[in-house]
């Protein structure tokens, strides 16, 4: 896997470092080991079991094949993951573009739009859409009061509702790939496609849209690959004709027991994602669209003319018709975008709104305000007790996440060595591959030193996790610490203690805050990982809310789900406060 | 609207422009204020100004990228005020030029033909054309970053011009070169103007690019223009005192006119062109390689003080002089043979009556 991996990542670096490893490059050993443990060698492990370690063997495969379950499984996924896919680029496409091109507000409103649902967790956003499409939820009782329908219509436990709330998790990851790429797009080469003589539309065509290519292809493979291993969603809200691969594996591994068969299905879908990420590798050096950028957007890959002399047709000729198209002064492409993004945000609005019901039913508009939904939670001992299990695992997975992640981000940034583009993979592969795979495959190791269904367990699949952001958000703050700071500092006296506490420490400090609470919140909104690690012993939040949305639709979800989403809030807001605090 | 001219025996395409009464606001402040032009066909003309003084706001108008709050454009006799740009029909280079990344030079030259839906064959043969006219037939097929600044600029040029446009609008297109390039590019773009006859509407912040390459210079300051005239008069003959301090080094006396003869710090009567109208307070404006430092006085008069400094600077020498009163002056002589001053040595400042100019603002 590394190997094809490291390919990838070598593209986006052309220039060779100095052979052997500097000081600096040290400091990478304790995360790439703790890496290589809790990461590589558990994947081995899973395919190992797949072939049926010790006595190997390829029936588990071939009994996929011959099982027209699996087979309809994986059609399944397929359907659902390209209609996904597909809706999303529709949709996030012109909310990518006004985000680009737009005013000041405009911009603000719609990455609000954008980065709140992204850091909401998924189960309370797939909570929000239980809500809204449930027999009695507050689509049907809208659509009831209307009198366009004379009965509760089935929305949910569907194609329709999967692909629905689906849509609406991935597509801020969509975006943000797409809003990277477009927004390095110089605006000053559409003036000079006017200037030339293209309309707006043609300079769109044969400008804006083959540069942003890259962004396009890059989202849409991450946002197929999530689909692909996507989970909570699917499991919550599709019915019983949808099953995925993902369920298949969790059904096979935690119900059937069957570890042999259910590292098979991992394998292909493992398979599936690699190829995936290989084929787009070609495309694109994916670990940029991550926010891992170590130098300018690849301009080999801006050049490629995918289908650009096609567009270029399409432009030259929709020139032609410029003079009778109505001209709406380019207002069209923001008032789409802000519909789409106000629809991104409705349902967790909703669902706030409807957590201070004083009613325990959900009903719409409310009947009265009241705090009982949040009392309920705070004087109910089972979600008091799960909060505080919640807490000390992310509390444990930060602690390692920000410790590991800081050292590796300091060797990445300052360190040479051979190999990094293969270090650069294996750092942000946890957040690629599909968390289902990854926690059956910690699940197989933990189970093997008896870790399994103990909080420290469980912290050490958030840590590997959490890592990746950790690095990212770091290494992005160090881009902008000049070795120079530290070089003075030494001229002017300081020893390297004195330069790391007096300049070092400062400067980086308010992005390892950023970092740690990114860190906690990737832990504390998890429920994949306690799932599978948990083996029923750990009852965290998520895992509590997830049972209850199974249950019955309790309200008091709502009102953890209000709580989690202000969270949140919380961090992005801090987050961004500490970044302009640096700027000024 | 358009007409031709005949240049080297050829025909070309060229138009002059007008700009009556722009004014364009951003917020609260006045990015360009109330700014009268008229370009002839053919001419090179230079909007000169600091950063924010409204000379890329009021080209950018031209272009048709931003809107005037008031007033109108002209192209010959047509009104394009409120015509989109790629309607404008005007040929553009931009600061870094903004060549197109995905496509090769070919392509990019080829670009405003493509989007006239001009025949394959046509487009063909032009591209050629112009690319052998600024040597870069050869590297056709080269993508933009595979080429160097001057390159670039050559393709930035044949992209511009290859749809014949009668005016061509230049915006800081060396603003991000080196200073050996820039002058070389400076002579290219002379050349090319005198070859193809266009209109040329230059933005520069650079005084002596604006100086070497045009007709006339327009002097911006705070979205004003503070003086239009041909390079030699800017110089000689500044309107006031932006345009004095702007555009190369100057000297400033303050003066007291008085029936007909100007009065210096001291009381001194100064050499200066006639003057006629009423007493009043002004500023006497003398460039350093007119003002001349000599052990007496002259019989028309000067400033007393000492030499206060020296400077070699290579081709001249910058002698500082401080007068009795503490006016500071700086006199630049050219190294043409060895002169025998020092520094502390007592002498008289003092230049010929029609080198300086009163400015009364």
């Amino acid at each position: 896997m590394a190997g094809t991996m490291s390919s990838m990542a070598i593209k986006g670096r052309a220039q060779s470092s100095r052979p052997w490893p500097t000081p600096w490059a040290w400091l990478l050993l304790p995360g790439s080991v703790f890496l290589v443990v809790l990461f590589v060698v558990p994947l081995t492990g899973l395919l190992l079991l797949a072939f049926g370690m010790p006595n190997w063997t390829l029936a588990n495969f071939s009994r996929i094949g011959d099982t027209p379950v699996y087979l309809t499984v994986m059609r399944n996924t397929l359907e659902i993951s390209v209609t996904v896919t597909a809706l999303a680029f529709v949709l996030s496409y012109p909310i990518a573009y006004a985000l680009t091109t737009g005013g000041m507000v405009l911009r603000t409103f719609l990455l609000i739009g954008v980065v709140l649902p992204y850091f909401t967790s998924t189960l309370a956003r797939t909570f929000a859409w239980i809500v809204l499409l449930g027999r009695n939820g507050v689509v049907n009782q809208f659509l009831l009061e209307l009198g366009w329908v004379s009965q509760p219509i089935p929305l949910l436990y569907n194609r329709f509702g999967v692909i629905l709330g689906m849509t609406h998790i991935v597509m801020p990851m969509m975006i943000l790939p797409m809003y990277t790429v477009m927004s390095s797009i110089d605006p000053k080469l559409m003036r000079a496609a006017k200037a030339n003589g293209a309309s707006p539309l043609a300079a769109f065509l044969t400008i804006f849209l083959p540069l942003s290519l890259p962004g396009l292809i890059a989202g849409i493979l991450l946002v197929f690959i999530y689909c692909l291993g996507f989970y909570i969603t699917p499991a919550l809200m599709g019915g019983l004709s949808d099953v995925m691969i993902t369920m298949a594996i969790s059904s096979q591994i935690l119900e059937q027991l069957n570890w042999n068969f259910g590292a098979a299905l991992s394998v292909v879908l493992l398979l599936a994602v690699l190829s995936l990420l290989w084929i787009g590798s070609r495309f694109f050096p994916i670990e940029q669209l991550l926010g891992f950028s170590d130098g300018k957007l690849g301009l080999s890959v801006t050049r490629r003319q995918l289908g650009a002399k096609m567009l270029m047709r399409i432009g030259s000729a929709a020139n032609a018709l410029d003079r009778w198209l109505p001209s709406m002064r380019g207002r069209s492409v923001p008032i789409l975008a802000s519909c789409l993004a106000v629809l991104l945000l409705l349902p967790v609005l909703i669902v706030a709104y409807l957590s201070f019901s004083a009613s325990s039913y959900f009903v719409f508009p409310l009947p009265g305000y009241s705090l009982r939904n949040y009392e309920a939670f705070l004087f109910d001992t089972l979600w008091v007790r799960a909060t505080f299990t919640s807490i000390r695992i992310a509390l444990m997975a930060v602690a390692m996440a920000t410790a590991l992640g800081a050292m590796l981000a300091f060797g990445l940034s300052r360190g040479a060595m051979p190999g990094r583009g293969a270090m650069i993979a294996l750092l942000l592969s946890p957040i690629i591959m599909p968390t289902v795979i990854v926690a059956v495959a910690t699940y197989f190791l933990l189970a093997r030193w008896g870790l399994q269904g103990t909080e420290f367990g469980l912290a050490l699949g958030h840590a590997v996790h959490a890592i990746p952001y950790v690095v990212v958000i770091v290494v992005a703050n160090l881009r902008d610490l000049n070795p120079s700071y530290e070089r003075a500092a030494r001229s002017l006296g300081a020893g390297p203690w004195a330069t790391m506490r007096t300049i070092v420490a400062p400067l980086v400090l308010p992005a390892l805050i950023v970092a740690s609470f990114f860190a906690f919140l990737a832990s504390f909104d998890d429920v994949v990982y306690v799932l599978f690690l948990g083996i029923g012993k750990i009852t965290t939040l998520p895992m509590r809310m997830w049972e209850g949305i199974r249950q019955d639709i309790s309200p008091t979800i709502a009102a953890v789900a209000t709580l989690q989403m202000l969270f949140a809030t919380i961090v992005i807001v801090v987050g961004t406060l500490l970044r302009r605090q640096k700027k000024t | 609207m358009l007409m031709k001219a005949t240049v080297n025996g050829t025909d070309v395409t060229t138009a002059g422009i007008t700009l009556h009464n722009l004014q364009k606001r951003y917020g609260s402040a006045m990015a360009v204020d109330d700014v009268s032009l008229s370009v002839s066909p053919g001419e090179f003309i230079s909007l000169l100004g600091p950063s924010g003084s409204g000379k890329t706001t009021t080209l950018m108008m031209i272009a048709g990228f931003e809107m005037p709050d008031s007033g109108r454009v002209l192209l010959g006799e047509k009104d394009i005020t409120r015509l989109p740009p790629h309607r404008r029909e005007l040929g553009v280079i931009f600061q870094n030029y903004a060549l197109f990344p995905h496509m090769t030079v070919a392509e990019n030259v080829a670009y405003p033909l493509r989007m006239r839906r001009m025949a394959k064959a046509e487009i063909e043969t032009r591209v050629h054309r112009i690319l052998d006219q600024v040597h870069l037939g050869a590297l056709a097929s080269r993508y933009p970053h595979q080429m160097s600044g001057g390159q670039q600029q050559r393709v930035a040029i044949a992209r511009a011009l290859v749809f014949d446009p009668p005016v061509l609008l230049l915006d800081e297109p060396l603003g991000a070169l080196d200073k050996k390039l820039r002058e070389h590019l400076r002579n290219e773009i002379k050349t090319l103007h005198k070859e193809v006859g266009k209109t040329m509407i230059y933005v520069t912040h650079d005084q002596d690019e604006a100086l070497a390459m045009s007709d006339r210079v327009a002097v911006m300051h705070e979205g004003r223009i503070r003086q239009v005239s041909a390079p030699k008069d800017i110089y000689r003959r500044p309107a006031d005192l932006f345009v004095a301090g702007f555009v190369g080094e100057v000297n400033l006396i303050p003066v007291k006119l008085k029936s007909g003869i100007v009065h210096g710090p001291a009381g001194e009567s100064l050499p200066s062109p006639p003057w006629q109208d009423a007493d009043r307070d002004a500023t006497l404006c003398v460039r350093p390689e007119h003002l001349r430092l000599e052990a007496s006085a002259g019989s028309s008069g000067g400033i007393q003080g000492r030499i206060s400094g020296m400077t070699f600077v290579g081709d001249a020498t910058i002698l500082e002089f401080r007068s009795e009163t503490g006016l500071q002056l700086l006199s630049k002589v050219l190294n043409v043979s060895d002169h025998s001053m020092e520094v502390g040595d007592p002498c008289v400042a003092s230049w010929v009556a029609n080198d300086a100019t009163i400015l009364t603002d």
